[in-house]
């Protein structure tokens, strides 16, 4: 009987009534289709890059004087423990809010570590470039690794249309407001967010960006690991998560936040 | 330097972008016959057939490039792509704009398929879509149960009891109990 259902099956998916006439016109459908997704993707990204720099320009304008804020204003990120905290005025340990600080354009400069140099001129930090990492946290402005698609699409940065960021569909990607890559966040359905990639016109809080060289990434992080072209550094926290440094061999192209319990490949 | 190197990619990039483009009409226009047929199978109608191929080549066609970096077989990747669009997502949004201005082609028969009289092509067009996409991949591609459990992204179990129930209400439907 079983054998019987299985030849019938095979039987009908063999079946020339299954045969679909294709139109002459089918593949330019496709095709004039495809280039309408890429070029309606090229146009949202143009347009996030001119909205990202206007809004960088118009947050560089606004920077606070003051020394110890560090920006954690201009790009809020959803840190669990220590938001609710104002720094405390009194001096020594600075403990930043944000994980990520953007940088002024930089015409013409190639010290990505110290970018314009102003807000640090002015008052000595207590705190050494060598200490043990800052409880960096898994976020890029209201985004957190982990978190669900649900909730990363209430936050408004994302831009749709999602992309498949894999064959199965299990995980999709999207470009940002402020990153204008396809595949700036990567959500997978089971583990929320497992990528997300730092805007170029940021720094971590150790001053690693876009720019940097692979030696300042290995000062900046000295537990980072070489992996083909990436450099690779894991953050302490929860959930755990590592820093990925892309470069071309001698300076950082992107800089992104890797859930470290992700499941999407090549993430 | 890096700006330099920047371009340079750029330019790459956009040279190659109408190769791509050429490779990618070429892979459609052999594909495409082929794909139609597994989507009829898998939609059980020529029209969601032609709508589901539609979708998916022309969201992997705007990815073209990235989609060959993947060193997949292309035209895997697309089935894959088409079963679990069929499943997840297609039934779910077909209504929304997935084939924005898809073309009233006449790529598909008057009648809604050529089998609408075949009792067992009426069986599996009752079955839910996951059950009749392992029972496509299963009789259609011939795959394995591992293969279609890594095809679907499902647990080899998961496979084994969705063949099951649809191969039960098979046949039930067709009076084989």
């Amino acid at each position: 009987m079983a054998d019987d259902l299985d030849d019938e099956l095979r039987r009908l998916f063999s079946d020339d009534r299954l045969d679909v006439h294709v139109s002459p016109e089918a593949t330019d459908a496709v095709l004039r289709g495809a280039d309408r997704r890429r070029r309606r993707r090229s146009a949202m990204a143009t347009a996030v890059a001119v909205v990202t720099l206007v809004g960088a320009g118009i947050g560089l304008t606004q920077l606070p004087s003051s020394d110890d804020h560090w920006v954690g204003d201009l790009l809020p990120t959803s840190v669990p423990t220590s938001a609710s905290s104002p720094p405390p005025s009194s001096s020594s340990s600075v403990v930043p809010t944000t994980t990520v600080i953007p940088s002024p354009p930089n015409p013409g400069g190639s010290n990505p570590g110290t970018g314009t140099g102003k807000p640090t001129s002015t008052k000595p930090r207590t705190t050494t470039p060598s200490a043990p990492p800052p409880a960096e946290t898994a976020g890029v402005g209201a985004l957190v690794l982990g978190m669900s698609e649900a909730d990363a699409l209430k936050t408004k940065t994302l831009v749709e249309p999602s992309s498949p960021a894999d064959p199965e569909g299990k995980c999709v990607a999207y470009a940002t407001t402020s990153v204008p890559d396809n595949n700036a966040v990567i959500i997978s359905s089971a583990k929320g967010i497992v990528r997300l990639t730092v805007p170029s016109t940021a720094k971590t809080q150790r001053g690693i960006g876009v720019g940097s060289t692979v030696a300042e990434v290995k000062t900046a992080y000295p537990t980072a690991a070489q992996s083909g072209t990436e450099l690779r550094v894991e953050m302490t926290g929860t959930p755990r998560w590592t820093y990925v440094f892309e470069t071309d061999g001698s300076a950082v192209t992107s800089v992104r936040k890797r859930l470290s319990a992700g499941d999407c490949p090549g993430v | 330097m890096t700006a330099v190197l920047r371009l340079g990619s750029a330019a790459e990039r956009g040279g190659g972008r109408a190769e791509a483009v050429g490779d990618f009409a070429e892979f459609v226009r052999v594909s495409m016959p082929g794909l139609l047929r597994y989507g009829h199978a898998l939609t059980g109608n020529p029209h969601d057939a032609a709508d589901l191929v539609q979708a998916v080549l022309e969201k992997v066609g705007s990815r073209w490039v990235a989609v060959q970096r993947k060193g997949d077989d292309p035209l895997a990747y697309v089935r894959r792509a088409m079963a679990n669009t069929h499943i997840s997502i297609w039934r779910r949004r077909r209504r929304e704009n997935l084939v924005a201005d898809f073309p009233d082609s006449g790529a598909v028969e008057p009648e809604l398929s050529r089998l609408e009289n075949e009792p067992l092509w009426q069986a599996l067009r009752a079955l839910p879509p996951r059950q009749r996409a392992v029972i496509v991949l299963r009789y259609y591609e011939n795959l394995s149960e591992t293969e279609i459990a890594d095809t679907l992204g499902i647990s080899c179990g998961t496979v084994k009891s969705q063949t099951s129930k649809a191969m039960a209400s098979l046949r039930t439907r067709l009076g084989k109990d």
